[in-house]
């Protein structure tokens, strides 16, 4: 076969992160038969003595360290990001050397976010640790340390954010965990699959709803009140109302908008999904803690960028519980993170039909195309996001796993499959820092821009953020985590 | 796209109205939204 004939693989972000986060899931799943293969990796654990707070995720490989642990980790990543990054036909050198600060800082931040005065919970836990006060935060707080880190680095550091810029990836790390994500969940969800099952359908409900309403109500804003403009106003709409860059991106071609549109309206997503990340997870906290999934989906309908939802599932997760847990309730963990990588995931899934529908329209009675040539349903499937069949992959070989294997197999899978979650905690950690680093806030004063920002921050806070409430109360209210003894 | 060019840009965008058929998609799109919101949240209640 000549050369020219064999087809070469376009690799994308999307693909990447698939085979990325099928790779640590498939190097996870020796561990059930004894062969460890993960468990070398660093874990950081809530400190008062800093040489404490590094470790290996499995007991196995304790006598390493923490610190070299952290070296082996950090190196594997680098490996395996480089190859991804010659992938997508980056410079490797520059991306290894902007990975290495980015890497280090982001894990700075988890570090300093596990020091008991910031992460420790329980009045149990503080006083383990010999502490008498803890700002409470989880450890899971150290996202919100990476976030800050980046946003700072970004409007007060622009000259270094810059040199930074091509391992700033947020998509591609969160596409990778949420990969990773499948397997984690499915484990949680084993042991209650009617919970798991009745979380689907309503996070099926849930989307449509906020599909057909978002969309049609901001557009209607952008386009009448704002005076914007069909190529302006779709990937708005679809920017504000649905999920961020990927459907503005997504919806923005298939009305032939020009490149530029859906680009500067992500730019404003991004600024947006950072407001939202550092205030949506205190409130859900402070005001859904005896509604943990009402939470859970409202962050997943309200927060846009898959990166910036999921991760906020997170850290809400880990609030509501311990607010839960400091009122005498132990939820399990992982069903708010659960309900809100749902409803994200549902969400992408529909983009592609969205931009589909929007494509059909748009040739057919707005800016028709010349005869014979139609929107094909082969664009459905070109537009679908790959790693979510990463996602489904994982999930559904991690349940089949834990419902069909024997006893002393199902013992391992939680072990297992917790040394992956612990690479999609550092990839979560990755997206928290590129996120804060694409942040330059002073776009928002960027002259021109302020229209932008005003049908953005109006149809967001004004609209969608408390609509999703609404839908989210409507499927999710009185749905409960199961609780742990 | 430097300062100037965005606000050329937005500038540059002109006047126009909103056509049958997008109003039709707002219409049909908000329309099935809230009557599939009763009938889903219904459903979910029931189940």
């Amino acid at each position: 076969m000549s050369e020219a004939a064999i087809p070469r693989v376009k690799w994308t972000e999307d693909l990447i992160a698939l085979v990325a986060g099928l790779l640590v899931f498939a190097l996870a799943l020796p561990n059930l038969a004894g062969f460890d293969l993960l468990g070398w990796a660093v874990t950081t654990s809530v400190w008062t003595d800093a040489g404490k707070g590094l470790g290996t995720v499995s007991k196995t490989y304790a006598d390493l360290g923490g610190v070299p642990a952290l070296l082996f980790t950090y190196l594997a990543l680098l490996g395996v990001l480089s190859l991804a990054a010659k992938g997508l036909r980056l410079p490797v050198v520059k991306f290894a050397a902007a990975f290495t600060a980015v890497f280090a800082i982001a894990y700075a931040a988890w570090f300093i976010g596990s020091f008991a005065h910031l992460a420790a919970v329980t009045p149990a836990d503080q006083k383990k640790f010999g502490i008498d006060w803890s700002l409470k935060l989880t450890n899971e707080g150290g996202y919100i340390i990476a976030l800050l880190f980046g946003l700072f680095i970004a409007n007060v550091l622009p000259s270094f954010a810059e040199k930074l810029k091509d391992a700033v990836r947020p998509e591609l790390y969160i596409k990778i965990a949420i990969v990773i994500l499948g397997g984690f969940l499915a484990v949680t969800a084993a042991g209650k699959l009617n919970l798991a099952s009745n979380l689907l359908l309503r996070g099926v409900a849930a989307i449509i709803e906020a599909y057909l309403i978002y969309w049609s109500v901001v557009y209607l804003i952008a386009r009448k009140y704002f005076g914007f403009s069909r190529e302006w106003s779709v990937p708005l709409a679809s920017g504000i109302s649905i999920c961020g860059v990927a459907a503005a991106i997504a919806t923005g071609g298939a009305i032939r908008a020009r490149p530029v549109v859906p680009v500067l309206v992500s730019s404003l997503v991004v600024v947006f999904a950072v407001i939202e990340v550092l205030v949506l997870p205190w409130v859900a906290q402070t005001f859904f803690s005896s509604d943990p999934l009402v939470a859970g989906a409202w962050l997943g309908l309200a927060v846009k960028t898959d990166g910036a939802a999921v991760a906020a599932g997170g850290i809400t997760d880990s609030l509501i519980l311990a607010k839960a847990a400091a009122d005498g309730v132990n939820y399990q963990p992982g069903w708010v993170l659960a309900t809100t990588a749902t409803v994200k995931v549902f969400i992408d899934i529909f983009i592609g039909i969205w931009a589909f529908i929007l494509g059909t329209i748009w040739t057919n009675y707005i800016t028709p195309k010349p005869a014979g040539e139609r929107t094909r349903l082969v664009e459905v499937w070109e537009r679908f996001p790959k790693f979510i069949l990463g996602f489904v992959a994982t999930f559904a070989i991690t349940l089949l796993l834990a419902l069909y294997s024997p006893p002393q197999i199902v013992q391992k899978l939680a072990p297992s499959i917790g040394e992956a979650n612990n690479f999609r905690v550092i990839f979560f950690l990755l997206t928290f820092f590129s996120i804060g680093l694409l942040s330059n806030f002073k776009k928002l004063w960027q002259e021109g821009f302020a229209k932008l920002v005003a049908v953005y921050a109006l149809s967001l806070f004004g609209f969608v953020i408390w609509v999703g409430l609404v839908i989210s109360w409507i499927f999710f209210h009185g749905v409960l985590p199961p609780t742990v003894s | 796209m430097t300062d100037k060019t965005l606000q050329e840009e937005l500038n540059k965008i002109g006047s126009e109205p909103l056509l049958p058929i997008e109003k039709k998609l707002i219409g049909w799109s908000l329309g099935t939204g809230l009557v599939l919101l009763v009938i889903l949240g219904v459903i979910s209640r029931l189940g």
